[in-house]
């Protein structure tokens, strides 16, 4: 139930009420502490991580010949 | 051959069709070139992958619904790109994962790893102490069908339904999976913790030992 809780998987009211419950039980509530800071430590994680430039330099250049190829049928150079 | 205005307007439509992907998919450039890092492991394979995922999806630009969310549907190219260039090597590897798929099975509710830290550090601040490499790791090294859920769910975002669609299995294999490679996670990440010091030896091992 936490797992989905915190996937946003609930429906809202009884996301609602789960939320209500995890925050006022003094036992639930550790194990509801201990799944965010699982959470917030993965988000974490791909914050910052990209692809290197060059790898979009060159997907943009397999697209624009792809498109030119694909368009004419003729080799480019047409326009 | 002279170009026709018929022939023009089919070119230029043409590539009206394709300008929707630089608005709608080239911006998960980033996206699809971390899942396929943790997938491949290598540099120089994910940037492969993200270049012949970019242009399948390009290719089949036309016939993409857009009612789909272009993130998964690329994702789902790249896993699948992956997949079969594996598969020529590692065939075993998929038995192990088809055996994986009856488990349908959700974990116990009250989390093994979360007992272990109890009174140690019950909020899990061990989590704050890890730095990314270590993370990645701890991800890297779990079994494949493990790390595909927790990746696309917890590092890029998708629902379960999207999820599903892009691994190609029911949603209550994508939660069983998910919620016991949490656990796996939570386990690898708890051990490191503890051989790095975030959480007193004494105190982690309730069990005796």
């Amino acid at each position: 139930m936490v797992q989905e809780f915190l996937d946003g998987a609930l429906e809202d009211v009884s996301a609602e009420q789960v939320r209500a419950h995890f925050e006022a039980c003094s036992r639930c509530y550790p194990h509801l502490r201990f799944e965010r800071s699982f959470r917030e430590a993965l988000a974490r994680v791909t914050r910052g991580e990209g692809a290197p430039t060059d790898l979009k330099r060159r997907v943009v250049d397999l697209l624009a010949s792809a498109a030119g190829h694909d368009a004419s049928g003729t080799p480019e150079g047409d326009g | 051959m002279t170009e026709a205005p018929s022939a023009r307007a089919a070119q230029e439509g043409f590539q009206a069709a394709k300008e929707g992907f630089q608005e709608e998919a080239l911006p998960y450039l980033d996206a699809v070139y971390r899942f396929a890092l943790r997938l491949s492991g290598s540099p120089d394979q994910a940037a492969d992958l993200v270049q012949e995922t970019f242009l399948r999806a390009f290719r089949s630009w036309d016939q993409y619904t857009r009612g789909t969310k272009a993130k998964s549907w690329l994702f789902t190219i790249c896993r699948n790109l992956f997949l079969r260039g594996r598969e020529r090597m590692l065939r075993h590897d998929q038995l192990i994962e088809r055996n994986m798929e009856r488990d349908d099975t959700l974990p116990d509710p009250v989390n093994p790893v979360w007992a272990s830290v109890d009174s140690a550090d019950p909020e899990g601040a061990f989590f704050d102490a890890l730095v990314d490499a270590e993370i990645l790791d701890a991800i890297d090294a779990l079994p494949e069908e493990y790390r595909a859920v927790i990746l696309l769910s917890d590092l890029e975002g998708l629902a379960y339904q999207e999820i599903a669609d892009v691994l190609g299995i029911p949603v209550g294999t994508v939660k069983s999976r998910l919620f016991r490679g949490r656990r796996r996670l939570q386990e690898a990440l708890y051990a490191y913790a503890v051989e790095m010091g975030h959480i007193p030896a004494g105190v982690a091992s309730r069990d005796g030992g």
